[in-house]
Formats: C-alpha cells, structure tokens, sequence
C-alpha cells in the first residue's frame, strides 16, 4: 500500500490557495484543509506503522540537470515531525478562529504547513534547500503582517539572519555535491549517495558549513539573537509554529544530514557543539529570568530548551538521541500551549508584561490550571514530557562528556527558577496598581479544548513515553556512535 | 541566408517605422504594430535559424548566437510593447538598437563586433534622452553618450593593438603583451557596457533620468548583449590573461552595486544599482566559464541567469511605469491598495533577492556554482555575501509594500498591469520548472 508523499505538501498548499482565492470564508477551508492535512498525514502514520511495520516510504523523482532529482522519503522521524506540523497547524487554525484577519493569515498558515512538510520530506539536497527556504516567506508575513508593535524590525531580523545562515549551508551542499562528482564522475544531490561520499581536507569546512546553517535555525547562543524579536513580535499562532516546528527544522537537519555524512567530524566538535549547547541551556535560562515581558521569557526558555535537544541528540548515544528526538515534540506541545495562552491574555487585555496581571487566578481558573500545568511541564516535572525528554538526553550527556550534563543540570534547575517566580507574579500575587486582570476572563470552550489536547498529550508522553521512543528509533538507530 | 532572417525582419522595421514617419500624421496604432511584430517575428525566426557556424566572413549562428537572440528579444518585447506610437523616430531608433544587438550576437569577427556595438549604442543614448523629456534626461544622455565614445575609442585603440601583434582580425592563441593589451583595452570595453566597476559611473544616471522601460530594456536586452560580447572576446583570444581578473571584477563590482543600492531612495536609481551587482555575477559566471575552459555548463549558467534576469529587471521597471511610484516612501503601504501590482511585485523582489522557488534563485545558484566548481571560491563567496546585502533592500521594499501604512494621496495606476503580473509568473514557473529556459534557448540542458 503506498500513498503518494507528494499529496502530504501539496494539500495544504492548495489550501492555502483555496484560502487566498476565497477572501472572507478563508477560516473554513483553512479549518478543513488543515483537518484533511492531519488526517493524510495520521493515515500515513498508521499505514507503516501497522501494515509495513515501520519501513520507509519512498517516492523519486525524473532526474534533471546537475543530478537534481525530486526525491522523497518518510521514515519515523519524518513522520513525527510532519505530525507535530499538521497538528499544531490545526491547533493554531482553531485558536486563531474568533480573529478578525484577512484571508492572507490562514493562506500564509497552510503554506508555512506545506513548506514544513516538505523539508521533513525531501531526500534530495536541493529540494531540500528550497523547501527550507520557503518556510521563511510565509512566517515573514506572519509576523510582518499580525504581529504585534515592533513587528517590521522583528520580521525583516528574522528573514536576514535565518537567511544568512542558510547561504553557509547552501555553499556547504554546493561544496560536497562537486566533491562527490570530482570522485565518482556523477552528478548527485541524493543524500543517501552522498553519505557515501569521502571529503578529504575539506570536510570541515562543509560540516561546519552545515552546522552554521542549522545553528542558526535551531537557535544555538550565540547565533540566536533573532529569536525574542520573532517570537515576542508574532501572533500568538505565529509563535506556536516558529517555536513548534520551525525551531525543530535545525536540529532535524543535524540528525537528517550532518550527523550521517560527518559521524566522526561530529564526535570530535562534541567539546565546541555540547558546550555551546550547554551553554544555550543557562543562558537561556538567566536571560529568561530578567524579562519582564511574558512572551518574551517564553521565547527565552527556547533557547534554553532546545539546547536540551542538542545536548542529546549531539552525544549520539541511544538515550541522547531517543530523549533529544522526543525533547523537539515535547517542546512543540509545552511552549506551543504556553505561547497560546499568553496570546489569549494578550486578546482580552493587550498586555503581556508580568507586572501587568496579578491574581489571576481567582479570576480565570481554567487558565490559571493550563498555565501551571504546562509551566511543569516546561520545567521538567517527572511524570510530565519535559522531564523524559530532558532526563534521557541529559544521560547522554553524561555518558560522553559530563561535565556538559552537569552544566545542564543548572540550566533545568534555573529554568524553575524563571518560570515558577513568574507564575507567581501572575496567576497568585495580588493584584498591583496598573493590573490589567479584571479584563482577562476565563477561557471559553473552543480555548479549553485545544489546552485538554495539549495537556492530555503531555500527561500522556510524561507517563508512557515508550511508545512515543519506540516510534523513533529505526529513524535514530543509524545514528548511535 | 535565412540564419539573418531575425535581423532582416528588424532592418525591415526600422524602414518601415520612418517611412509611415514620413506620412503627415503617422497612424499612431499602425507603428506600435510595426514595432511589435518586428520584435515579435524576430523571435519567431530564430526558431528555424540552423546552427551551422560561419555564415559569411563577418557573421555566424553559433548556439550562443542562438541562445542571446532569443534573450534579447525577450528583454526588447516589453520596451515594444510600452512605446509611445506617436513618435516614429522613437520606434525607429529602438528597432535599430536591437538591431546591433542582434548582430552583435551574430558578428564572427572583431571589426564586426565593432560596428555592431556602436549601432546598439547609438541609438540607445538617443532612446534614453527622448524617452523622458527634460534637461535630466539630457545630461544623462550625454553623461552615456561620453562612456560609450570613451568606450568605444578604447575598443579601437585595442584592436589595433590586436592587430599589430597578430596580423589578423579573427582567433589568435598566441599574443605578445602588445597583442594582450590589445585585448585587455576591448574587454574593457565590454565591461563598459556591462558596468562593471570603476567602469559604471555612467549607468546610475542613465538609468535613473531614462523612462522606466527604457532602463528595463538596458538592463536587460543591452546587458545581454554586452555579456556576449565579453564572452566573444574570451573566445577570440583564449590565452588572453584578462580573462583570470574577470572573477576578482566581478566580486568587486557586485559588492559595491549591492551597498552603494542600501542608501538610494529614489527606485530607478536603486534598481540600477541593483543591476550593476547582477551584473558583477555574470562577470564573476564569464569569468568562471573561462577558467574552467569554456565549457556548455558555464554557457548554460550565464544564459539561465540573463533569461530570468529578464524578467526580473523588465518586471520591477514595468511596476514603476506602471504604478508611477518613483521613491522608496511612495511604496509605502501599497499593497494594500493596489495588492495585485504589488503581490507582483513582491515576487519580483524576491527573486532578484534569489530566494527560492523561485528563477531568481536558480539562476544564482548555477551561476555561483560554476564559480566554485571552476576553483573560484572566494569569488563565489563574495558574490553569496552581496547577494546577502541585498536582501536588506530587497524586503526592505516588501516590508514598506506591506507592513506600513500608506502616506500621501492615493496613486492611480497606468497601464501595463498585465506585463508585471507576466513577468512575476514568468520567474515562478522559471524556478518551479528551470528546464524550461534551457530548452526554449536551443542550450541543451547540462
């Protein structure tokens, strides 16, 4: 049974078509194209996981110049990472239903889906690339477009910078592409081939090509200051997919292209890469801590979190790269409710600053019981997601280089030390002066409904995160040094 | 003789364009027709030109010849289709400028290449001093006409130098230093025309006081040619050593075209700027086709690159005529107001600023890669870094198109929505599906 992969990126492109050409009744084909989306894409799951017990699913392309060749394939980790896009994709349609917006906003949502898919889908580097690459064209308008004040700075800092990034990793495949054909005599983008290939002298320079590129992307400090802009600037259903998926494309990139192609090259920088992102996880955490913007901390506890993810997913052994892997989902979930919310505060009262709430809540208790809820979650309570995610990938840590779990430990510990104080001052201080509570009312249905989804599935990775392993690892099997 | 059908059919334009000139009240409709289906049959024409090499002792149809006809023509149909019928002289002169572009495209020998480079150029300074009344148009006519004669003096003091050396107007391996000075003085010359830097302090006057479309046809049709011609040099004398300094005046010409865009304000003059840059590329691609010994990859890069070119410089001119936005302030807002335009426009824009999918995109890339894969690194490099800095004004435009609020009174646009919105759906079906340029070119895809 084989269900072409193509139709997984262009249904929501045509989506997002539908949505543009329609103008006022956008919301409902981007409700229904964003349902179909989940749907194809849950279909897909099953299909392997049931009838072809977790193989890979290919589909290629005729071969154009150069060797380009339009290939693609699904494996687990694809699978999961298309997963998480449609899902929050519907997710984010759903929370964003009583905006008033133009039929812009939804088309832009599906085409951001579309592109998404595609990076996770494409085998070839070029089609790699430029999927890659036009995920940054509808988030531009997202955050150009819906975003909040500082929004023409935030967007166009965000196109540069990601952007930049990606030029060193376009060199970087230019570079190992002609190598392979100075070798062989053939022309190739297919990454399977190229894992073949043997570089010579200029293998550092292509993998620490690659490398920038993905760091910019993931974001690894130093290279993260576009982060808060982008993510404080955005809508709030903007904030969801940059942190939710966007930010997973650049740790994907690492398992799907640098670590297979530079196993070695990628043990020996383990020092620079761990410790840079070790370094993510404190920094993160201390520059969280000195915000006094809502959003803004939530952007920084980004930073903080995918350092996690990168400190596992880098020391390549199986509990890393397993706890790092499920670290990206975790964080789509937790930070995705967390950025919603503070987006449905900030639809009630036009304020995100800490000091602008208090005692919220007496006032709006639902909220006040997501918001504590995915705030442990973020922290890594045991028996929530983040604790697994960040506790296997930690061991791996551990089991390459200690020091650099140790150095994680603190950021787990300063990350309570952020968030805690900051519920706090919101939900359960009193109320201050200039408090913009009384505005805030409790969520209605259609709010409390996507958090139960939420919530629900981060009770269930905190406690049975077995399955969600087991879905992984023939992806990560490869990688394990 | 029906390798020259294309240009027959344009000689004949130009006659028949001053003969209804001669009518007492020339029919305004008939002579917008003329000049349009000249260009039109031309491109038509070079359909059933043969590839058969020499034609006669002065002209050839190579696949180069072939493929550049094709180009330019493409970059004059806007221009024809925008001319004002009234003015015949106007007609006749721009049928003539392709003309001796055509030719030059077909000229096999440099006396040749000569007279068909000053019969494009001449009429063009008197097309950019007519297209818009006023004594700025003038200046920067005269400002162009002064290159151009420097231009074309240094090509004759070369290739008497040449000539000396070697006894012969034809291909030579072996040059004196004289014989490679003389070489040296013609692709200056050519990279005159080009505007490669320090030579370009002409063209941001040029384009800016000309009409828009005649800019778009200079930077599109005049640029191809010009390209070809650097590229003719290259081939008429293989060892020539300027050739390996065509890489480092590339990058440097990109570089400087890319930051001194940064600070312009007014959109003509930014958009020239921006060309010199594109420009600096080629000349890094020209360059790297040489080094890497003239191969059909490297012809297939430069060609893909002016093709979507095309479309990209004729598009954005064709969206300034057509919204009359002349500054950077005056875009602001727009897309709200006139989103059709300006969603063209957008396209536009990121496709000179060669983000994918898109052909702008393609054509950088093949353009670099050949670069790197010819050894050229830093070349490539820094072609990738100017390519970067004009991002900055690239969505800069699209983040005043879009996410400011329009100041000022509203606009009402002319004509030639349609051309914008052709040339945006010509550089997304470029980048959606690239062979389709390399096959209508007659290069066969690498």
């Amino acid at each position: 049974m084989s269900m072409p992969l193509t139709t997984l990126w262009v249904v929501p492109l045509i989506g997002a078509g539908v949505c543009a050409l329609l103008g006022v009744r956008a919301k409902y084909a981007a409700l229904v194209f964003s349902m179909f989306f989940v749907g194809l894409v849950a279909g897909l799951g099953v299909m392997q996981h049931s009838f072809a017990a977790l193989s890979v699913v290919n589909e290629i392309g005729p071969v154009w110049a150069y060797g380009i060749s339009y290939r693609l394939s699904a494996d687990s980790l694809s699978i999961g990472l298309i997963g998480l896009t449609a899902f929050l994709n519907l997710i984010c349609v759903i929370a964003s239903w009583e905006l008033e917006v133009s039929a812009g906003y939804w088309a832009c949502f599906l085409a951001l889906a579309s592109a998404l898919t595609g990076v996770f889908l494409a085998r070839d580097l070029f089609f790699f690339y430029v999927f890659w690459e036009a995920t940054l064209i509808p988030m531009f308008f997202i955050i150009g477009l819906w975003g909040s004040s500082n929004r023409l700075h935030a967007a166009v800092k965000f196109f540069l910078f990601t952007f930049s990034g990606s030029v060193f990793m376009l060199l970087a495949i230019l570079a190992l592409v002609s190598a392979h054909h100075r070798a062989t005599g053939v022309w190739t983008w297919d990454l399977a081939v190229l894992d073949a290939t043997t570089l010579g002298a200029s293998a550092p320079l292509v993998f620490w090509g690659l490398v920038l590129g993905f760091a910019v992307k993931i974001p690894m400090v130093p290279l993260h200051t576009w982060l808060p802009d982008a993510h404080t600037e955005a809508p709030a259903a903007g904030s969801v997919m940059l942190a939710g998926v966007m930010l997973k494309m650049g740790v994907y990139g690492l398992l799907r292209i640098a670590l297979p192609l530079f196993p070695n090259l990628a043990y020996e920088s383990f020092p620079i890469l761990g410790g840079l992102a070790a370094f993510s996880t404190i920094y993160g955490a201390l520059c969280a801590m000195a915000q006094t913007d809502l959003k803004r901390m939530i952007a920084y506890s980004s930073v903080a979190h995918l350092g996690f993810c990168l400190l596992g997913v880098l020391s390549r052994t199986s509990q890393g790269l397993a706890g790092g892997t499920l670290q990206l989902i975790n964080h789509g979930l937790t930070t995705g409710a967390l950025f919603l919310m503070v987006g449905f505060m900030y639809e009630r009262s036009h304020k995100r600053g800490l000091a602008d709430f208090g005692d919220l809540a007496s006032r709006a208790p639902y909220l006040a019981f997501f918001f504590g809820f995915s705030t442990l979650a973020s922290i890594g309570l045991p028996g929530l997601n983040g604790f697994v995610g960040e506790f296997m990938a930690l061991s791996g840590a551990l089991a390459t280089l200690p020091i650099l779990a140790f150095a994680g430990v603190l950021g787990v510990t300063l990350a309570a030390a952020y968030a805690l104080p900051a519920f706090q001052a919101v939900f359960w201080a009193p109320a201050g002066p200039g408090s913009v509570s009384d505005k805030v009312t409790d969520l209605d249905f259609r709010e409390r409904a996507i958090l139960w989804t939420l919530s629900g599935l981060m009770l269930w990775i905190g406690l049975a995160p077995l399955p969600w392993l087991a879905w992984f690892e023939p992806a990560l099997r490869g990688l394990v040094r | 003789m029906i390798a020259m059908a294309p240009q027959a059919a344009l000689a004949a334009g130009v006659l028949g364009a001053l003969t209804l000139g001669l009518l007492r009240r020339p029919p305004a409709r008939a002579l917008r027709a003329l000049v349009v289906a000249a260009v039109a049959a031309a491109m038509l024409l070079v359909v059933g030109v043969p590839v058969e090499g020499q034609v006669s002792t002065i002209l050839l149809s190579d696949a180069k010849s072939v493929g550049w006809q094709y180009l330019i023509y493409l970059g004059a149909l806007p221009l024809a289709l925008w001319l004002d019928g009234t003015d015949d002289v106007l007609s006749a002169l721009f049928l003539g400028a392709v003309l001796g572009m055509s030719l030059l495209a077909a000229a096999a020998n440099l006396p040749m290449l000569f007279i068909a480079l000053e019969f494009m150029s001449l009429p063009a300074y008197l097309l950019v001093a007519r297209s818009r009344p006023g004594a700025r148009g003038l200046e920067a006519a005269v400002k162009y006409f002064f290159a151009g004669g420097v231009a074309g003096a240094l090509f004759m003091l070369g290739l008497s130098m040449y000539y000396a050396d070697t006894h012969s107007l034809a291909a030579s391996t072996d040059l004196s230093p004289l014989g490679q000075a003389g070489v040296a003085l013609m692709a200056a010359t050519a990279l005159f025309k080009i505007g490669a830097f320090p030579l370009n302090w002409w063209l941001p006057d040029a384009y800016e006081a000309a009409a828009p479309e005649v800019s778009g046809f200079l930077s599109t049709a005049m640029k191809s040619a010009a390209v070809l011609f650097l590229m003719r040099l290259c081939e008429l004398a293989p060892e020539a050593r300027f050739a390996a300094y065509l890489p480092a005046i590339g990058a440097v010409t990109a570089l400087t075209g890319s930051i001194m865009a940064l600070r312009q304000e007014r959109l003509q003059r930014l958009f020239a700027y921006s060309s010199i840059s594109n420009a600096g590329l080629l000349i890094i691609g020209v360059g790297a086709w040489a080094a890497a010994g003239r191969t059909t990859d490297g012809v297939s890069a430069i060609l893909f690159f002016l093709g979507a070119y095309a479309f990209m410089s004729n598009g954005t001119f064709a969206f300034i005529k057509h919204t009359g936005i002349e500054t950077r302030a005056q875009l602001k807002g727009r897309g709200a107001s006139m989103p059709a335009a300006a969603a063209a426009f957008t396209i536009l824009l990121f496709s000179l600023a060669g983000i994918p999918p898109t052909g702008g995109f393609i054509a950088k890339l093949l353009l670099l890669w050949r670069a790197v894969d010819a050894s050229l690194l830093w070349p490539a490099v820094i072609g990738g870094l100017s390519a970067l800095i004009s991002l900055a004004y690239y969505l800069g435009m699209t983040r005043d198109l879009w996410f400011e609020t329009a100041q000022g009174p509203s606009l009402k646009p002319g004509a030639g929505l349609s051309l914008v919105i052709a040339c945006a759906v010509g550089v997304v079906l470029l980048g959606a599906a690239p062979w389709l340029l390399s096959g209508l070119a007659g290069v066969p895809a690498p």
